[in-house]
């Protein structure tokens, strides 16, 4: 056995080209995308919609091939069977066999995954707890709700106990409560050493549970780190709340400050530093007026993604 | 590997016995095979061979149809629905959904044959015409030809829509049970491209009124048992052939 620890997923300058249209207009939906995620890691993969996170999820899964470069997965090609069996996948937006029952496809999945029958019903029942949806095992998939066909389609997921669990967008088009659990069930795989994968464009998702993050733009990976790295912690600027300045006061405070934003008889005030606070407070003294709040700004996710976006569109 | 055919053959059967269209097409080839009936006093006497013959047909003509109309939407369905994705993110390969796919649908049709038959004997015994099992040989038979019809029907639908692929599975169907026609314009044309493309359809088309003896077996005519397993040997290779295929195209699809 080698010594060295071979990463999960690992692809080497791989490109993906479509031909799309009536005049075969070439796509580059990836280019040289290079990508190591580690045993254990929950990795979010974000971008824009149509900058090549299905794409690249599909090409892990088998389910197209690379035009150039490579994908491996546990060190093997991606549709070699013995990889499979140490995946989980849910698709985005799933859609499941209607006509037949959550148990009846959970049945399935297991079997096809190679799980022997008798582990496969407990554990079919211990998924559908899990998912919460003991409720409706005996229902046809037809009637499901989005939420409910997610959940389904987690369970399915985890069927086989896979080391790897590769979700594309599993937040998208859930409510805020089914959001919470999907990060509860992240956070529990997380917990029991699996390497998550998981695409996404919700950023407040990504922020709370992510140990290290891609960010994908027009198919180029431009940027992979910890979260704590890409987002410093330092404040980038701080937010002044003023009410009941009136005239030149309102003036200078505006002259003083980055940015503001007037509303009604209070201003709003971007300030960079403790300094300008110090002024802001001054005048505001003098005014004979009142800070309401003032609020540190961190740089969020959501501020970098932005400015990525803004750069790629630049270049 | 077993297993996970099985698994697919059987959800295969589990989606057509839950639709539709199968039940609609049972109902209505009872409801033909019970009019033998009505038309008998049409018959002139020879109402035991006109009903048999009008049963073994509609149940033949029945069979082509479920093959027909279920197999079009088989492999596209899934991948429409996308429920492909979580197939082959099984440990599924891919001619093992091709095969699982055959399978089922091949279950269905043995079903759906087993129940028409039993309407067809029923029938039979309601119209006081004595039920031979030598009939059960024309059944054997479309079988066969069924199994051929299915892995054309999966080849189309791993590439075309189902619409079009319930044509161009019905068109290599009628043009199968002309081939010797085929043969006969391709010695008589003159024109060498019409002596080409017939010659071609007649190579290449698979032979099905070989497997066609209803007449034989109504007018009890002996049947040459060298030349149906011929027929059945026929229809394995020219069935493992196209599933092969399928199997080939199936697995350089991107999804």
């Amino acid at each position: 056995m080698s010594v060295l620890v071979e990463p999960v997923i690992q692809t080497v300058k791989l490109s993906k080209v479509y031909r799309s249209g009536f005049r075969m207009k070439r796509v580059r939906a990836l280019v040289d995308l290079d990508l190591e995620i580690e045993k254990g890691e929950t990795f979010g993969f974000l971008g824009p919609n149509g900058a090549g996170k299905t794409t690249l999820i599909k090409i892990l899964m088998g389910l197209a091939s690379p035009s150039s470069g490579q994908a491996r997965i546990f060190g093997r090609p991606p549709r070699d069977a013995r990889v499979k069996s140490r995946i989980g996948f849910l698709p985005e937006s799933p859609y499941f066999y209607e006509y037949l029952t959550a148990m009846e496809f959970l049945r399935l999945s297991a079997q096809l995954s190679g799980v022997p029958g008798q582990e496969a019903e407990a554990r079919v029942r211990r998924l559908l707890k899990l998912v919460r949806m003991e409720d409706a095992a005996n229902v046809q998939m037809r009637g499901f709700s989005r939420g409910m066909l997610q959940r389904i389609g987690v369970a399915q997921a985890l069927v086989n106990d896979p080391e790897l669990v590769i979700l594309d967008e599993p937040m998208g088009g859930l409510d805020p409560i089914g959001r919470k659990e999907f990060r509860d069930i992240i956070a529990k795989l997380r917990k029991q050493g699996k390497t998550v994968f998981f695409s996404t464009h919700i950023l407040s998702d990504v922020e709370m549970i992510c140990d290290r993050v891609g960010i994908v733009i027009a198919g180029r990976l431009v940027n992979t780190g910890r979260l704590t790295e890409i987002l410093t912690e330092k404040a980038e600027s701080i937010e002044v709340t003023v009410t009941g300045v009136t005239g030149k006061f309102r003036k200078v405070l505006e002259r003083v400050a980055q940015q503001s934003i007037r509303s009604g008889d209070s201003l709003l005030l971007t300030v960079r530093g403790d300094d300008e606070v110090e002024r802001v407070m001054a005048i505001v003294r003098e005014a004979k007026a009142k800070v309401s709040a003032i609020v540190p700004r961190r740089k969020t996710l959501e501020d970098y993604f932005m400015a990525r976006v803004r750069e790629a569109g630049r270049n | 590997m077993g297993s996970r055919i099985r698994g697919i053959a059987l959800n295969t059967f589990r989606e057509a016995i839950r639709d539709k269209v199968l039940l609609t097409l049972l109902v209505f080839a009872i409801l033909v095979m019970g009019s033998a009936k009505v038309i008998q006093p049409l018959a002139l006497g020879e109402e035991s061979k006109v009903i048999k013959d009008l049963g073994l047909a509609s149940i033949t003509l029945f069979c082509v149809l479920i093959a027909v109309l279920v197999g079009g939407r088989l492999v596209y369905k899934e991948v429409e629905k996308r429920t492909i994705y979580i197939m082959l993110s099984k440990p599924v390969r891919r001619w093992e959904f091709i095969l699982g796919k055959y399978f089922g649908l091949m279950a269905v049709l043995l079903v759906s044959m087993l129940i028409m038959t039993g309407g067809f004997y029923i029938t039979l015994f309601l119209t006081g015409i004595p039920a031979s099992a030598y009939l059960l040989w024309s059944l054997l038979m479309t079988l066969f030809e069924l199994a051929i019809l299915t892995a054309v029907a999966i080849l189309f639908s791993s590439f075309v829509t189902p619409i079009t692929s319930a044509v161009f599975t019905f068109a290599v169907y009628f043009v199968g049970h002309l081939t010797r026609d085929l043969r006969l314009l391709a010695a008589m044309s003159p024109s060498p491209v019409v002596k080409a493309v017939s010659q071609f359809l007649y190579y290449v088309l698979p032979n099905l009124s070989n497997f066609n003896i209803r007449g034989e077996v109504v007018h009890n005519v002996l049947l040459h048992p060298q030349a149906l397993a011929l027929s059945a040997l026929y229809a394995v290779v020219y069935t493992a052939t196209l599933l092969l295929v399928s199997v080939a195209i199936f697995s350089r699809k991107d999804f």
